[in-house]
C-alpha cells in the first residue's frame, strides 16, 4: 500500500522522540554508537568549563608568587588531584572518541568503527589509568 | 535505517554529508565538520605540547611561579599557546554551537547564536592574549 497523508505518522517510541538534547538522556535502545556521541558531547561540554576555568586561574599570576603559590598548595590536594584523572579521562574519551567520528565521518573505516571505538577506548583506560598513578605518585 | 543504526552521530550541526538527514542542514552541516575535524587534529598536536611542556620539561612540572613565569618568556611558547587557545576556543564554541542547535531554533536563532559564539570566541582569544601580556609585565 502506497504512503499517505492519512497515514498515522511515526510512532513516538522511535528516534524521533530522542531528537532534542533532552534525548540524550534517554538510554533506551540506544547502540554503541548512540552511547558514544552522548559521551562525546558531555565530555566536550565538560571540557569547555574547564576551558574558562582555566583562563580564570591563570589569571593568578597577575597577581604575583603569593596568589600562585596558595593556588599551587591547594591544587596538590587529593580532591583536586581527583578532578586531574577526571580532566585527563575526559580530553581522552573526547579526543579519541573525536578520531573516530573524524575518520568515519570522512569514509574511513566506517565499518569497523565499532571495534575502532572499542579498542580506543580500552586505550583511554590504560592511559588514564597510568595518569592517575602518576598523578597520585608524584 | 534508525538513526541510532548509522555509523555515527555527529550532530546535525557537524554531520557529514554520509549520514541520512534533510539536504539543506547537512549542506549546512559540513563546513562545521571540516572545521572540527581540522581543528580536532591541530589541537591533538598542540594538546601533546602543551601537557608535554606542562608535565616533562621541568622535573616537577611547570609548577612554581618562578618556572612558570621563564618558561612563557620564550616566543615559541607564546606563539603555540597562542595558537593552542584559539584552535581550543574554536573547536569548543562550535560544539557548544552544535549543541545549541540541538533544542531545535529557528535559522534565525541559529544565526544569531553563530554571532554570539564568534564574539565569545574573539573575546576569548583576545582576552588570552591579554592575559599573556599582563602575565610578562606583572613578573
Amino acid at each position: 500500500m502506497a504512503m499517505s497523508s492519512a497515514e498515522p505518522r511515526r510512532p513516538a517510541s522511535g528516534p524521533a522522540r530522542r531528537r532534542g538534547v533532552v534525548g540524550w538522556f534517554d538510554p533506551r535502545g540506544r547502540r554503541l554508537g548512540g552511547l558514544a556521541f552522548i559521551v562525546n558531547r558531555l565530555t566536550g561540554l565538560g571540557l569547555v568549563l574547564y576551558l574558562y576555568l582555566h583562563l580564570g586561574i591563570l589569571s593568578l599570576l597577575v597577581q604575583g608568587p603569593g596568589a600562585w603559590d596558595t593556588f599551587v598548595d591547594i591544587a596538590l590536594s587529593p580532591p583536586f588531584l581527583l578532578l586531574d584523572v577526571v580532566l585527563l579521562t575526559g580530553m581522552l574519551i573526547h579526543g579519541l572518541n573525536g578520531i573516530r567520528v573524524g575518520l568515519v565521518g570522512l569514509g574511513f573505516v566506517a565499518s569497523r568503527q565499532r571495534a575502532l571505538l572499542i579498542s580506543l577506548m580500552v586505550v583511554a583506560a590504560v592511559v588514564a589509568l597510568v595518569g592517575a598513578i602518576r598523578i597520585f605518585g608524584d | 535505517m534508525t538513526t541510532d543504526e548509522l555509523p555515527v552521530q555527529p550532530p546535525v550541526a557537524i554531520q557529514p554529508p554520509a549520514v541520512a538527514e534533510p539536504a539543506e542542514s547537512t549542506a549546512r552541516g559540513i563546513p562545521a565538520f571540516v572545521g572540527q575535524v581540522v581543528s580536532g587534529v591541530a589541537l591533538i598536536i598542540l594538546l601533546g605540547l602543551h601537557m608535554v611542556a606542562q608535565h616533562f620539561v621541568v622535573p616537577t612540572g611547570l609548577r612554581f611561579y618562578d618556572d612558570v613565569i621563564a618558561w612563557l618568556r620564550n616566543p615559541v611558547v607564546i606563539v603555540l599557546e597562542v595558537a593552542f587557545l584559539a584552535f581550543v576556543t574554536y573547536h569548543a564554541l562550535l560544539g557548544v554551537r552544535a549543541v545549541l542547535f540541538d533544542f531545535g531554533f529557528s535559522e534565525r536563532t541559529e544565526g544569531r547564536i553563530t554571532t554570539a559564539l564568534t564574539v565569545v570566541g574573539i573575546a576569548t582569544v583576545v582576552y588570552g592574549v591579554i592575559l599573556f601580556a599582563a602575565i610578562l609585565g606583572a613578573a
